[in-house]
């Protein structure tokens, strides 16, 4: 009995000998390290934003966030870390920046597995160049790799989405709506990209889109009919551009959908168009 | 007289760590970091010195404590006192070797499991008094060292044909456009050399009739 009662001591006198060595170290080496941890990932944040000098962490729908500040407090970007999409392979996950205008300045593959020599050209430099510096907008231009369409397409349409998501989260970000009452009357011409370059004809009467035309296309024609003039009755009927692009053809109803945006865009600007019917 | 033979056990000791008792050569102990991190000659000294530190304190510990020391629960006790090192030393390689930390991955923390420091406190440290264990810790500690530094530098000039990669000292031994022999660098190439090695060592040793 004395026995197990001095082996049990002894034990523990040597445990609580090493927890208070080990708790003293700890309390001296942990906000060294956190510190170096922190400059660690500034230095990989500044690859991104050269000029951050504070960060703030936030989350949003199970991600998170960093809003990178610079030295004034001024908002300079956000970066998305450990996000996730499925590609075609499977899940990847990546991290994305984006700057305060809500415009890509970069992303990072973290895992993937998208075919090697195919799929994984996302990420490659010539693949991701093509995102630097386009706008939320401009993120429906970039082109998918052919070879490699789902890969890409997954990747382009993951980045669009989330950028968008952080625009609207912490950007302000208001998309421009076009007030169709405020146009004059007349027949506007708009241009646009389905698969290929588009242009359509749009005629406005008493501030309603009356008649949607497409004026100029190269779309594969079979697909082009399942789109027109299924989309234009669409948005001639809810008189909005807010319109339900599922038909068959995406490609070509977005394309649709954006040339009459332009044609719409340029008759608020020029105040009625050039080819206004009712100067007379 | 007394001190003077005193120093000589001292000395003795640690020759004897670095020579005759040398861990790597001579007992073949904790080959396991021997050959997983000796690719290069940094990662291989970091290892070698992160490994005498831990042992030279271990050593000391247990051979002061060794008379309070239950035999039943000796090897629990020593094991807790060489972990609780083995975390001191991997908590400052983290905050002021980062890079050196990150290079020697999980052979830090499987310092605890390295038979030779359990080898030298059940061997020597649990017997002997405070300060031959100390010279004990110190001769066997620079015996790994100077092991783990001969094997790592084979290793990397003929494996990456660099010295010193990943300090401020590198030089490439052969020149840029040297081609090196990677299997060096190698796993397989860690067992090849360190082969080599046990084979010279036994050839001296058999020349200089070290027993």
């Amino acid at each position: 009995m004395r026995n197990i009662l001095r082996l049990t001591l002894t034990l523990a006198a040597v445990s609580i000998f090493s927890a208070v060595i080990l708790a003293v170290v700890n309390s001296w080496t942990e906000p060294i390290i956190a510190e170096r941890q922190l400059q660690d990932y500034l230095e990989s944040v500044r690859l991104y934003f050269p000029d951050v000098a504070d960060f703030e962490e936030k989350e949003l729908e199970g991600n998170l966030f960093d809003l990178v500040y610079d030295d004034s407090g001024n908002l300079i970007g956000v970066i998305g870390k450990n996000l996730e999409y499925s590609g075609y392979g499977g899940p990847v996950v990546y991290t994305l920046a984006v700057d305060q205008s809500a415009a890509i300045v970069g992303y990072n593959i973290v895992s993937h597995s998208e075919t090697p020599g195919l799929g994984d050209i996302i990420t490659k430099p010539e693949f991701h160049d093509r995102f630097v510096g386009k706008t939320l907008e401009e993120l429906d231009t970039v082109d998918t790799v052919s070879g490699a369409t789902v890969s890409t397409s997954a990747i382009i349409g993951a980045i669009r989405g989330m950028t968008e998501a952080i625009a609207k989260a912490f950007l302000d970000y208001e998309e421009e709506v076009i007030d169709i009452t405020q146009v004059p009357d007349g027949t506007y011409r708009g241009e646009g990209t389905g698969l290929k370059p588009m242009a359509v004809e749009v005629t406005v009467e008493a501030g309603r889109i009356v008649k949607i035309e497409v004026v100029e296309q190269d779309e594969t024609p079979t697909y082009f009919v399942l789109s027109y003039p299924l989309i234009a009755d669409r948005i001639i009927e809810t008189q909005s551009l807010d319109v339900d692009t599922a038909t068959g053809a995406t490609f070509s109803a977005t394309g649709i959908v954006n040339c009459v945006k332009d044609a719409l865009t340029k008759a608020l600007e020029q105040g009625g168009g050039e080819e206004s019917e009712d100067d007379e | 007289m007394k001190t003077m033979s005193n120093m000589n056990i001292y000395l003795q000791d640690i020759s004897r760590g670095i020579v005759r008792d040398n861990p790597t050569f001579r007992l073949v102990l904790g080959m396991c970091p021997t050959l997983a991190v000796t690719v290069y000659l940094i990662n291989g000294l970091g290892m070698g010195l992160s490994t005498a530190v831990v042992l030279i304190c271990s050593n000391v510990v247990i051979s002061a404590l060794r008379r309070y020391i239950p035999d039943q629960v000796r090897i629990p006790c020593y094991i807790v006192i060489i972990a609780t090192f083995v975390t001191v030393v991997e908590m400052l390689l983290k905050a002021f070797q980062p890079k050196l930390y990150a290079a020697l991955g999980v052979f830090i923390p499987l310092i605890v499991v390295n038979c030779i420091i359990l080898g030298r406190a059940e061997a020597f440290a649990g017997k002997k008094p405070v300060l031959r264990s100390l010279f004990d810790g110190i001769g066997i500690g620079l015996g790994f060292t100077v092991s783990l530094f001969i094997l790592s530098a084979l290793r990397e000039v003929i494996g990456s044909g660099t010295f010193l990669a990943d300090t401020a000292y590198a030089v490439h031994v052969f020149g840029e456009s040297f081609e090196p022999m990677a299997v060096f660098s190698q796993p397989a190439g860690a067992f090849i050399a360190l082969g080599l090695l046990l084979g010279l060592t036994n050839v001296i040793f058999k020349k200089l009739k070290i027993d």
